[in-house]
């Protein structure tokens, strides 16, 4: 990895290595390395064809919130930095290298990033785009992805009717000293903003294509981009399909010519295509009644996902040993084997598997299954224990048949559950924020937006807005402010142990019971399945994909 | 005739109005949140630059005129989640999609339904009639996401008889899904062409005819198949409605880009205008749906015709 860095950064990647222990050469972008590692030799027609899920609402980067739209973008446009798939360390992509000093982040683009229109990217383009999504008219959903960096906040709160919003436009710490030199100033040191700054929202838009087709730009032949594929197709809700760009500065170790997409949200519907060989990939998913015999197939996919499936508990409501009673009485490992299916992982902690740091993280206090004995004795403590409790889940599939699973292990240590379902808008508004005081417990999950854990672990301070449990205590604030301010990754990652302790662990307070953490399940025809690799972020690389015969 | 059509159309006016008002002040009654897709909070920030940038916080009646003012010049406003199009884009590029699926299931319900009909009224109470009837029943109490996935799984995947199993491009592909959605109103036709033609077949005019000495066919073909379908008529304007603006189901299972999704859609994503507007389309389609009708009626039936005038 030729990366020109600081020192601050050595030191930083220094630190990651010791912890990661594993090699971090092979990730590079600019690696040529031919064939594929399952044998077998190209294909001579490298198209494919993928089940993408549901239409994307926007392909606009600033207003891009769904896993679709994040993956056609990732793969049509240039981001400044990709994540590897194993370790999430960041390798260069558009920016050659960056320097991090304290909180000021400098990125040097490389000079051969090209539009499809002919033009250069450069560090400009980002400083508008970055702008953009800020700005308040856009109204960008995913505008707080920026709030680390100075002024940014500010901006994107600014009242055009009480304010003076070029005064706070012009006060955005973004700025370009030269075509390919990108600085940033951040509010706080934040080692995780190079690996953020992998998320399609900090992708840049073409300021020409914007400016000429308003909210129109992302049509096909509109569109200008400067990834390795090109939008070749978009019918709304039906296709979707990228061709490859011969005009991408690495074009030439792109090997697949095409990837033509459908638009298939029903899972039985995807894997019937998948089937009947119509689609090569199946991204959409697969039903968990079906899950168990395509499971016994080798296009059977499975990978981990930074996400955690929890129960919220009111800790108004609930006293602190019967929450503790409720996190022992629950067997995740037959949830996951009997109902889930999916080969998610039971968790025992909120931080996910796969968060960088995560040994360090981890608190091993609960257990994948149940411990009825200690869920007894810890609510024979509890003399005020709550008897009868809500339990609140939305109406997608699957979630009332877990919640049936934990009322019968909270029935067996004698706490009596009503399942209450709720249709998700308004079962999202019914709790909170503020806390609803008729919710005692309730089912959520949480998908991270990046590779740190802040990004998990900050939910549950007391301001946060995605806290729907009341817990609110200043020593797990100050630990997470304290954590803010620590660059160094090892000495972070044991602030975050310590808090995970305060959520999950011995003397933790409990005011979420986590189940599992997530996985995507894919089908994969066999002669993509090698390269097709989703990360952790639901994320694939189609200029890594190659279709063997 | 004419003044009875423009009183009619007059009349979509308010009806219109109060459509649009009704739906209006039943979406603000729902809870839930346009803009919170996800389980992320909105930041109240960025909450305040949606709300500003698609007026929601202005008062009631002033969002009702800007958009009864908006409807009335054939714009229905940007999509509050769908956020490069507009509602507008979403009817123009979804909608005839609807309009052919549901064009082709109409038709196989007609060609299909009303045959199986006659031939089970002409042979009423015979295996013939049985067999029809059955599979008239069938249709009838066989959801139509059952037909669907019994279809897919016999014709695309097991069988595979040149039909894909999903998508909405070649001919092949728009077989199985106009089969699926028309097959409730086929067995629907069937069943009521059964029902009033064995009514029918009972008048006294059928009896006269006979009596005369006319050939069967005839009576049958003239008289008694034109006054059976008076009820066909007035079952297939509203039906014809519900057809062709779409199936959530049916669009669903075969992945295909109509409109009858948005119907559900969008009101599980709280997109305002989509729901109004396609709510609006729907009504629209209905009263020219009732209206095509009513002139049909006096054609197959001259008695109609003098008490409208």
């Amino acid at each position: 990895m030729r990366t020109r860095s600081s020192i601050a950064l050595a030191a930083l990647l220094v630190a990651v290595a010791a912890l990661v222990a594993a090699g971090c050469g092979g990730g590079s972008s600019s690696s040529s390395s031919g064939g594929s590692s399952g044998g077998g030799s190209l294909a001579a027609d490298q198209t494919i064809t993928i089940a993408w899920g549901a239409e994307p609402p926007s392909l606009d980067p600033g207003l891009a919130t769904d896993t679709t739209s994040s993956n056609v973008l990732l793969n049509i446009m240039d981001p400044l930095v990709k994540l590897d798939p194993k370790t999430l360390k960041p390798v260069p992509s558009l920016a050659q290298s960056w320097d991090v000093k304290g909180a000021n982040v400098t990125f040097h683009l490389r000079h051969d990033g090209k539009w499809t229109n002919g033009d250069p990217v450069t560090a400009q383009d980002f400083v508008f785009s970055w702008l953009r999504t800020l700005s308040p008219e856009l109204g960008a959903d995913y505008a707080y992805q920026f709030y680390g960096i100075k002024g940014a906040q500010e901006y994107n709160g600014c009242d055009s009717k009480k304010d003076d919003c070029n005064a706070l436009k012009a006060k955005v710490a973004i700025s370009a000293p030269d075509k390919y030199t990108l600085k940033v100033q951040l509010t706080s040191p934040q080692p995780w903003f190079i690996q953020q700054a992998a998320h399609h929202s900090f992708l840049a838009v073409n300021k020409k294509a914007v400016t000429k087709w308003g909210e129109k730009w992302t049509e096909p032949g509109h569109i200008v981009t400067d990834g390795p594929f090109k939008l070749a197709v978009w019918k709304h809700d039906a296709e979707i399909d990228l061709a490859k760009w011969n005009g991408w500065r690495d074009a030439k170790d792109v090997k697949l010519q095409r990837a033509n997409g459908r638009i298939i949200t029903d899972g039985t519907t995807a894997v019937q295509s998948f089937e009947a060989g119509e689609v090569d990939v199946n991204t959409t998913g697969i039903p968990p009644s079906d899950i168990p015999r395509l499971k016994q197939k080798d296009t059977y996919q499975n990978y981990p996902a930074l996400g955690t499936y929890y129960y919220g508990i009111n800790v108004k409501n609930v006293p602190l040993n019967e929450r503790r009673a409720m996190a022992f009485a629950i067997d995740r490992k037959e949830i996951i084997d009997n109902i889930a299916q999916a080969d998610q992982v039971p968790a025992t902690g909120f931080s996910p598997k796969g968060i960088p740091g995560f040994s360090q993280i981890k608190t091993d206090y609960l257990e994948p299954t149940a411990d009825v004995s200690k869920a007894k004795s810890l609510l024979g403590k509890t003399p005020n224990a709550k008897k009868n409790v809500t339990l609140f889940v939305n109406d997608s599939p699957g979630h009332k048949e877990i919640a049936i699973a934990v009322q019968a292990a909270w029935k067996k240590i004698g706490i009596n559950a009503t399942i209450k379902q709720m249709e998700w808008a308004q079962f999202l508004e019914f709790l909170g924020p503020p806390p609803n005081k008729a919710v005692d417990t309730y089912r959520l999950g949480w998908i991270g937006d990046y590779v740190d854990d802040i990004n998990f672990l900050e939910l549950w301070t007391c301001k946060s807005g995605n806290n729907n449990t009341n817990y609110c205590n200043p020593k797990y604030d100050a630990l997470i402010a304290k954590a803010r301010q620590t660059a160094d990754n090892a000495e972070r990652y044991k602030i975050y142990g310590q808090a995970e302790q305060m959520l999950t662990g011995p003397n933790g307070d409990f005011p979420i019971i986590p189940i599992y953490w997530y996985t995507y399940v894919t089908q994969e025809a066999p002669s993509v399945k090698d390269s097709f690799n989703i990360n952790l972020l639901d994320q694939f690389d189609l200029s890594k994909v190659r279709v063997v015969s | 005739m004419t003044k009875f059509i423009i009183r009619r159309l007059l009349w979509t006016i308010p009806v219109l109005l109060l459509v649009i008002l009704f739906t209006f002040l039943m979406m603000r009654q729902i809870k839930g949140n346009p803009f919170r897709k996800t389980e992320r909070a909105v930041p109240a920030a960025i909450q305040a630059n949606l709300d500003r940038k698609f007026h929601l916080k202005d008062p009631w009646y002033e969002q009702y005129a800007n958009y009864v003012k908006g409807v009335f010049s054939f714009d229905l406003g940007p999509s509050l989640v769908l956020r490069n199009q507009s509602v507008n884009d979403i009817v123009k590029s979804h909608f005839p999609v609807s309009l052919e699926l549901g064009a082709y299931a109409f038709i196989f319900a007609i060609i299909v339904g009303v045959p199986l009909g006659v031939l089970a009224a002409l042979r009423a109470n015979k295996p013939t009639d049985y067999i029809a009837m059955l599979v008239a029943n069938a249709g009838f109490a066989v959801p139509s996401f059952l037909v669907a996935t019994l279809l897919i799984y016999y014709f695309a995947v097991k069988w595979d008889v040149g039909v894909p199993t999903s998508g909405w491009t070649t001919w092949q592909s728009k077989i199985l899904p106009s089969i699926a959605l028309g097959f409730f109103p086929m067995a629907y036709f069937a069943r009521l062409v059964r029902g009033t033609m064995l009514e029918t077949l009972q008048q006294d005019y059928v009896r006269t005819a006979r009596a005369k000495g006319l050939r069967r066919q005839r009576i049958v073909g003239l008289h008694v198949l034109r006054n059976s379908l008076i009820p066909v008529v007035t079952a297939a304007g509203p039906l014809l409605g519900a057809v062709i603006t779409g199936s959530f189901i049916i669009e669903t299972i075969f992945a295909i880009p109509g409109i009858g999704r948005y119907y559900v859609s969008s009101v599980s994503a709280r997109d305002y205008s989509v729901t109004m507007g396609l709510t609006i389309l729907y009504a629209v389609i209905v009263i020219f749906g009732n209206l095509f009708v009513d002139i049909l009626y006096g054609f197959l039936d001259p008695r109609t015709r003098e008490q409208r005038t």
